[in-house]
């Protein structure tokens, strides 16, 4: 499978140099480009992506929030970023924010290269099938209980896909800028597929929530139906699309202790790395909070919801005010702003 | 001066930036929107005494957010929408921050800033 590898930078002779230059490794990868963050996105949901290559200042959105959109939409999509600004802060901020690699400019377009070929070759560490019945191959991981993520390249249409499994359990599917079920069914209804199997599994949400037979007997149904009429075949997936929305939130029970429900939201969605140490309640911040609380007052920023405060220290705290504030105690490589987005939406 | 801040002023979702003494004092302002108090008028001092020992602090407001920055002068208080990237203001003030250095032997306020 020739993979390809999406290189976002706003420098428009950059991108022409890396294109130029990487033509000598066309048998390995292929190249899309993107002007900025925003186009990346485009170009993510249109190709299968294999591996992103980005700069950090950029117009629009910068490459700090396209790492963002990567961990949390392909957490499987490794991301190497280049960067014409470095320090060893920044370089700390893009590993703790899913960077596989960090790169200063100006670099050797050769190192570059190997950096992205190594990287790539992690994709098939288990190894490449061609002209394997996907239904069959994929039983088989169920039933040795495999955790890896495979990748699938339907030999008919040419089409890519990634399914994602942990101890035999297909958590998510994505095929462009489907996922879930949908994602699954597309998959299953290629016939015959070339695969790769890398033996990880990116931290993920289970979007599927479903046996393999099920899903594999469904997508045969919904092949049949559009093998017999593309019009009902569209509807049948919406249909099938409903029940797998709500599916992650479905195991979720309403806890009313507010620390318990603080506990559980970042476990469920930031993952073990989330580097929290402790939630607690502590009134001795009160003070502080009714000082930066005017802060919101004189920039017309309205009601303090919550701060992130760095002393330097081994630990960093994130402040929560209310009738009984509550302050949870992280490590300070947590991922900071995927922290901060959580409790702002709590 | 305004040159100094370039990179931050002109990041999407910015609304200004205002850089306090350690008293409480305003070095420079810089706002993007209409409506600000005059921040000169702001009892800084109480709000400053909070942060002391503090290298960061990122207040999150239910309309806006307010990023302040320890800096050698003082802080660096940078008032923007809830959609601005955070890490990438972070990595700017990393940027800026050798240049916020009290300069030795001149006058005025050429005497905050290296070049």
């Amino acid at each position: 499978m020739i993979k390809n590898v999406l290189i976002v930078d706003d420098d428009q002779e950059m991108l022409v140099a890396l294109q130029n230059g990487f033509q000598k490794y066309e048998d390995t990868f292929s190249v899309i480009t993107a002007e900025n963050g925003e186009e990346a996105v485009e170009k993510l949901k249109k190709s299968t992506i294999s591996l992103i290559v980005t700069d950090l200042k950029m117009p629009r959105m910068d490459g700090f929030s396209l790492l963002q959109h990567v961990m949390e939409n392909f957490p499987d999509i490794p991301v190497i970023v280049i960067t014409g600004y470095s320090t060893p802060e920044m370089e700390r901020m893009a590993r703790e924010g899913g960077a596989v690699s960090y790169i200063a400019k100006p670099f050797m377009l050769d190192s570059l290269a190997r950096k992205i070929m190594g990287t790539l070759r992690k994709e098939s560490e288990g190894g490449t099938l061609h002209s394997v019945s996907s239904g069959i191959f994929l039983q088989l991981m169920e039933m040795e209980q495999k955790t890896c993520t495979i990748r699938l390249e339907d030999k008919s249409s040419g089409k890519k896909g990634v399914l994602f499994f942990s101890d035999g359990e297909l958590l998510d599917a994505r095929v462009n800028d489907l996922q879930g079920k949908s994602a699954a069914y597309e998959i299953f209804s290629w016939d015959k597929v070339t695969i790769s199997i890398q033996n990880v599994c990116p931290p993920i949400a289970n979007r599927v929530n479903s046996d393999l037979q099920p899903l594999i007997l469904e997508a045969s149904r919904l092949k049949d139906e559009a093998d017999m009429n593309e019009e009902s075949r569209k509807s049948e997936r919406d249909e099938a699309e409903k029940p797998a929305r709500p599916a992650a939130s479905q195991k979720t029970k309403p806890v009313r202790d507010p620390i318990r429900r603080i506990r559980t939201v970042i476990d469920e969605q930031v993952g073990q790395r989330s580097g929290l140490v402790d939630v607690y309640r502590d009134k001795s911040w009160d003070g502080n909070v009714r000082q930066w609380s005017k802060v919101g007052s004189i920039f017309a920023t309205g009601e303090l919801q919550l701060c992130y405060v760095d002393r330097g220290e081994a630990t960093d705290y994130i402040v929560l005010p209310g009738s009984d504030t509550i302050v949870l105690s992280v490590n300070p490589k947590c991922p900071r702003d995927k922290i901060m987005k959580v409790l702002h939406k709590l | 001066m305004k040159e100094l801040f370039a990179d931050i002023l002109n990041m999407q979702g910015i609304k200004g930036v205002v850089l306090l003494s350690v008293k409480g004092d305003i070095v420079y302002q810089q706002s993007l929107v209409d409506g600000v108090p005059d921040l000169a008028k702001v009892e800084w001092e109480n709000i400053l005494s909070t942060l002391d020992g503090t290298r960061e602090t990122d207040l999150a407001f239910d309309r806006g957010r307010v990023y302040i920055r320890k800096t050698d002068l003082g802080y660096l208080l940078i008032p923007m929408s809830l959609q601005a990237s955070v890490a990438m203001l972070r990595l700017n003030c990393d940027i800026l921050l050798p240049s916020l250095k009290p300069a030795k032997g001149t006058r005025g306020l050429k005497r905050l800033f290296k070049k």
